[in-house]
């Protein structure tokens, strides 16, 4: 209870205020700019953050997760093009509301919807991450090993790419984690002598590569795109009427969030697909949809930013990103010293509070910032493509560089980007990869203690129930995403 | 009632027999990897979790060719490609300079992609260079490499 009044008290700290408010509004300029997001924004400002306290750095990158996650939706609604694609739904409905001239009223709705689904999941990770927590407290080696695999598994179900393609992605990531010198044994593993890879792939130029410079290549193809934006003349509070439409689908919707961000893996994306699915089923107008019903809007919205607080749960209380932008914020983390788990809640708990009261500040502060200036960062998404993303360019080089002031960052940064655009050419997501490098050097250590702690005798991990249900837990990740297809193409049929 | 194997392109068989090369010659390597006295080797010896990995990494590409095809609907066009041969360009000039390197590419991708502007040509490939070389260098006290502009500020 002490470090849940510490962490709040920590916000009256005016030096995190002001790195909460600016990240805010630079977390809204990114998400309002087409092709960066808030997966890509994170990565390329993570060598900022380095200079920082290890609480302002953390907390800017969650405040631009939280708020580039609600900005998708300025784009979406003004110029139909996802900011984010988690805000891809948004789409749906919000364009055609705005074509009808009520585009204030659409992104009224989409601040409100979001700050709710923000404000609820951030909740359920002050009581949902402690109590995962203490529940990990009882992981032996096995049990963790089992954990991290399942999360792993997890990969396959990411909503870009395929199950094969990700779990062949999420490979490759474990693999690039090994490269370097074993911690256990000393022995020098692929470093071919050259000193810059004794101490592995750093994965934040990687991050800044597969998620920057490969999305530069990709709009590389996307410069015929013509952006017209529809004319807004301001963003409108929800009515009394509109509340009464919505209010059960964000509360569904922000559930829905909730448990997919929970989920190891899965995202926002995936989460404002479901809500934005069920806000259909369940409503009493579904012909509506994709015609500017705003509970299309208010389903896909509350999800998608209700996902954020659910990925923080298994990432601050075991380890285990649950999204991709969450991979960069537990990068961030491991950067700064802080290893995430369950003793993050005993010996480190002003920390995680503090995070967490830094998260439920930013949802606050996008209702104000997105009521009040939605209208000026409208203008940002008109920002022409081959302006914006040469700075990209700039800023993801030097931003590498500035990590460790070597070159050879610079070099990684490229060639992940190179290589992480030819994956996306082929069907194979980067996401999977980012969490597997993060997740790799965790897997093969818990491995080698499971095998000291069983003797060397590994079957007998499944004799040990918890590991068991998460290696059942695995195989069912592995194969579910088949019979989720089949969901989603009955349902969408 | 058998699986018909789609018809795949070439493209496809280039991805596939990349990946499983980079399987076998990584595989290859990590049997060079000094082993361990059982005393020393907690659990594991140093090779055996990436020869587990890249096994399983060869496994689902072999997979992958049947189940899983890799589809390409469009050729790479000349912006990505120009792109892509605008990152050599910069890997060549950072031997001179990183910033001259960053100023060019960053001005010639802008102008490739189709900015005819020169206020915004010029401002982001100088201008932008300039800011951010000054921002890391005065706030975040960064040293950059030494090069034919970066050895004016520098002395």
């Amino acid at each position: 209870m002490d470090a849940f009044i510490n962490g709040f008290i920590s916000l009256g700290d005016p030096q995190l205020l002001l790195v909460l408010l600016v990240s805010t509004l630079g977390g809204v300029v990114i998400g309002a700019l087409p092709g960066l997001n808030a997966t890509n924004g994170a990565a390329l400002l993570l060598p900022f953050t380095l200079s920082m306290e290890a609480i302002p750095a953390i907390a800017s990158l969650v405040a631009i997760y939280c708020s580039a996650t609600f900005a998708g939706a300025i784009t979406a609604i003004l110029i139909n093009t996802p900011g984010t694609p988690a805000s891809a739904t948004t789409c749906l409905d919000g364009y055609p509301l705005a074509q009808r001239g009520e585009a204030g009223r659409a992104l009224g709705l989409a601040v409100v919807s979001s700050t709710i689904g923000g404000v609820l999941s951030v909740i359920c990770l002050m009581i949902a991450a402690p109590l995962l927590a203490r529940m990990a407290y009882q992981f032996t080696p096995p049990e963790y090993f089992a954990l991290t695999l399942f999360g792993m598994s997890m990969l396959a179900s990411i909503g870009e790419g395929s199950p094969l393609k990700n779990l062949i992605s999420g490979t490759f990531g474990v693999f690039l984690a090994l490269v370097g010198v074993d911690m256990l044994t000393s022995v020098e593993r692929f470093t071919f002598g050259s000193h810059d890879l004794y101490d592995g792939i750093g994965f934040v130029p990687v991050m800044i590569g597969i998620f920057g410079i490969s999305e530069l290549i990709v709009q590389a193809s996307s410069l015929d795109k013509r952006k017209e934006r529809v004319s807004m003349k301001a963003v409108q509070l929800p009515t009394r009427d509109d509340y009464r439409q919505v209010w059960k689908t964000i509360l569904r919707s922000s559930g829905i969030g909730v448990f997919i961000g929970i989920l190891p893996a899965e995202g926002a994306t995936v989460a404002s697909m479901i809500g934005y699915n069920e806000a259909k089923r369940w409503s009493k107008t579904p012909e509506q949809f994709g015609k500017g019903a705003i509970e299309g809007i208010a389903g896909s919205e509350a999800a998608n930013n209700a996902a954020t607080g659910g990925a923080m749960v298994p990432t601050l209380a075991l380890g285990i990103p649950g999204s991709a932008t969450a991979a960069v914020i537990l990068a961030g983390l491991m950067v700064h010293g802080i290893r995430p788990g369950p003793s993050m809640f005993t010996e480190q708990a002003n920390f995680a509070y503090t995070i967490f009261w830094s998260m439920m500040l930013v949802n606050l502060l996008f209702l104000v910032v997105g009521l009040t200036g939605a209208k000026i960062f409208a203008r940002i998404t008109l920002i022409p493509t081959q302006v914006l993303w040469p700075c990209v360019f700039m800023v993801s080089i030097v931003g590498a560089y500035a990590l460790d002031q070597s070159m050879f960052d610079v070099w990684i940064v490229l060639i992940s980007g190179i290589i992480g655009f030819f994956m996306r050419r082929y069907g194979f997501s980067v996401v999977p990869l980012a969490i597997g490098l993060i997740l790799g050097e965790m897997l093969e250590q818990r491995l080698g203690q499971s095998m000291v702690m069983l003797d060397e005798k590994w079957w007998l991990m499944f004799t040990r129930p918890l590991a068991l249900l998460f290696f059942c837990l695995t195989i069912a990740a592995l194969f579910g995403p088949v019979l989720w297809t089949k969901y989603l193409v009955r349902v969408f049929k | 009632m058998t699986r018909r194997m789609p018809k795949l392109n070439f493209e496809h068989w280039v991805v596939t027999f990349v990946i499983i090369s980079f399987c076998g010659a990584t595989f290859w390597i990590s049997t060079t990897f000094d082993r361990m006295p059982p005393i020393l080797k907690r659990g594991i010896q140093p090779a055996d979790f990436p020869q587990l990995i890249l096994i399983l990494m060869l496994v689902l590409t072999v997979a992958m060719i049947w189940l899983d095809p890799i589809i390409v609907d469009k050729r790479l066009d000349s912006k990505t490609v120009g792109s892509l041969v605008l990152f050599g360009v910069f890997g060549g000039l950072t031997f001179i300079d990183l910033f001259l390197a960053l100023g060019a590419v960053a001005a010639l991708l802008a102008m490739f992609w189709g900015e005819r502007r020169w206020h915004a040509v010029v401002g982001i490939g100088l201008m932008m260079p300039a800011l951010i070389f000054l921002l890391f260098d005065q706030v975040f006290e960064i040293r950059f490499p030494r090069g034919v502009l970066t050895n004016l500020w520098y002395g």
